[in-house]
């Protein structure tokens, strides 16, 4: 109407160009209307590369890590072109385009958690998620231990900051003295299997100390994927992507599902019931697939899970999910339509990813109609129940 | 003071409200404006004396894009033969969320169906004038 556009608030500002990704800028728009909300952050993310590691590692991996360190890398993983060559196929796709993505440092966590949003950030590894393919398994111990001495002395008893364990699958019995070693401390709140290029998939019986471990202590148990960049025990074989937005696009929900099948086939929730999983950074819109694809086959092959007490979409129903990395639903009911198809609104957890380049804006999350009761529970009560975040101060 | 030939058609007859920006001698080359008009932002360039104004937040997560970087970006088309090449230097704005490119000029989304409402800018009297 004129007489509102002649009242309109003006301001012009001048302004520099983002050499690292905008971040929580968007807040401000939804400021009053979070305010209500106890909000978590699923999936959270802060700087642990290997020079983190060093001064945590324990006996000649420690000397081993700061030689490599030395020889390779001095200080900067881009420097290294082993570690590029990773990367090498997918350089141009995935380092030519500013924002580039970062690791936060604490100080940025908290200014982060300091705008008094979010509730309670879930600190997942990051550069340590490909330990799981890691060809010698006492490697990938040995660095699981440094990340968590670290995570907890840098990390512990910080406001709203909670901590995943990260876990070697590949030796079980390691993966269980860590939980035993942290799983009464007040801030650790999840043990993390990195998931992808596990072989044999995560289900199987050689993990079972590991389940058993994390029941005991209450902790629930996240699969957190990661960019399969060099390994060939994936759910698709690495060689299958010439592009990196492929590996990224498939890599994620296939190891998910894989995952998942693997668990609930090897009649994990019936030894475990109390046992609670959640998969992270995988999206969602394969959820419904993987359930009603699984409970169709079940009726013809009932007699391969003799395990199994109901079919599996029972089971996969209890999983909880992290929304990130949130699929680009064209309408803005979709969301809705497709959390009640796989009957998540108590198990659907928001989670940004923050602060990686694929990171979700909290905005993305606001634009989806939802209910305010599904708001509430997706944005954090269903993440309080998950991590158990009311029993631990 | 920017030459008139770099200027765009002088939009002075556009329809729509006049916002002034910024005096021209704040508003040098290379240097970006994030205009607020109402509840709507509105990101400013001067690209080298030439300048550019198009809708301020990124239609997928509503990132700022007044901060987005100004780079060029790889085609492949007929014109190019269907070969790979580098081309809209300094023009394609880039998205500082998850890295969406715009033409600046046009508004025009690479790669998608997908066009940003782009402004009339001028200078009068010294200063930047932005048409809504």
């Amino acid at each position: 109407m004129p007489s509102e556009i002649e009242d309109l608030d003006i301001k012009a500002t001048k302004v520099d160009a983002a050499f690292t990704p905008v971040q929580d800028q968007d807040l401000d728009q939804y400021g009053e209307a979070l305010a209500q909300y106890t909000i978590v952050d699923t999936d959270v993310h802060v700087d642990d590369t290997l020079m983190r590691m060093v001064d945590y590692m324990e006996g000649h991996y420690q000397k081993r890590l700061q030689a490599a360190l030395q020889a390779d890398f001095r200080g900067e993983p881009g420097n290294s072109l082993r570690n590029m060559i990773a990367h090498v196929n997918w350089l141009g796709s995935s380092y030519d385009k500013p924002p580039r993505a970062k690791l936060a440092t604490k100080t940025e966590l908290m200014e982060r958690m300091q705008l008094g949003i979010i509730n309670y950030s879930i600190l997942f590894p990051s550069e340590l998620l490909p330990i799981a393919y890691l060809p010698d398994p006492k490697w990938a111990a040995a660095l699981a231990t440094a990340y968590n001495a670290f995570m907890v002395d840098e990390y512990g008893n910080l406001p709203g900051v909670k901590i995943a364990l990260v876990v070697s699958p590949n030796l079980p019995d390691h993966a269980v003295e860590q939980i035993a070693k942290y799983g009464n401390h007040k801030d650790v709140v999840a043990v993390c299997v990195p998931d992808v290029g596990v072989n044999p998939p995560i289900g199987d019986r050689k993990y079972w100390p590991i389940f058993e471990a994390a029941d005991h202590y209450n902790l629930p148990i996240a699969l957190h994927g990661i960019e399969a960049l060099v390994h060939d025990n994936y759910p698709l074989r690495v060689s299958h992507f010439p592009t990196l937005m492929q590996v990224h696009s498939m890599g994620f929900p296939f190891t998910g599902m894989l995952q998942v099948m693997s668990v609930v086939c090897e009649g994990v929730p019936v030894r475990f019931p109390k046992l609670k999983f959640c998969v992270l950074e995988a999206g969602l819109t394969w959820i419904p697939f993987i359930m009603y694809r699984l409970d169709t086959a079940y009726r013809q092959y009932r007699t391969e899970l003799p395990a199994l007490e109901q079919k599996p979409s029972d089971y996969i129903r209890e999983w909880y999910w992290g929304t990130h990395e949130l699929e680009a639903l064209p309408k803005r009911g979709d969301l809705r339509k497709l959390i009640e198809l796989y009957q998540g609104e108590d198990t659907t957890m928001w989670a940004s990813d923050w602060p990686h380049l694929e990171r979700d804006l909290i905005a993305g999350f606001m634009r989806y109609d939802l209910s305010e009761t599904q708001r509430r529970k997706i944005l954090g009560e269903n993440a309080v129940r998950f991590f158990n975040l009311g029993d631990r101060p | 003071m920017t030459t008139p030939a770099a200027q765009p058609p002088a939009p002075a007859e556009a329809e729509g409200r006049r916002i002034p920006v910024a005096a021209v001698a704040d508003f040098p080359p290379d240097t970006r404006m994030e205009v607020k008009v109402g509840n709507a932002l509105i990101a400013v360039f001067n690209i080298a004396g030439t300048y550019r104004a198009i809708y301020g937040r990124c239609p997928h997560q509503f990132a700022l894009l007044s901060r987005g970087r100004l780079q060029g970006t790889v085609i492949c088309n007929a014109q190019t033969n269907w070969e790979t090449e580098w081309a809209h230097e300094g023009e394609v704005l880039v998205c500082p969320g998850h890295a969406m490119e715009y033409l600046v000029k046009t508004g025009q989304a690479i790669g998608y169906n997908l066009k940003l409402r782009t402004y009339p800018v001028y200078e009068e009297d010294g200063v930047v004038i932005l048409v809504v």
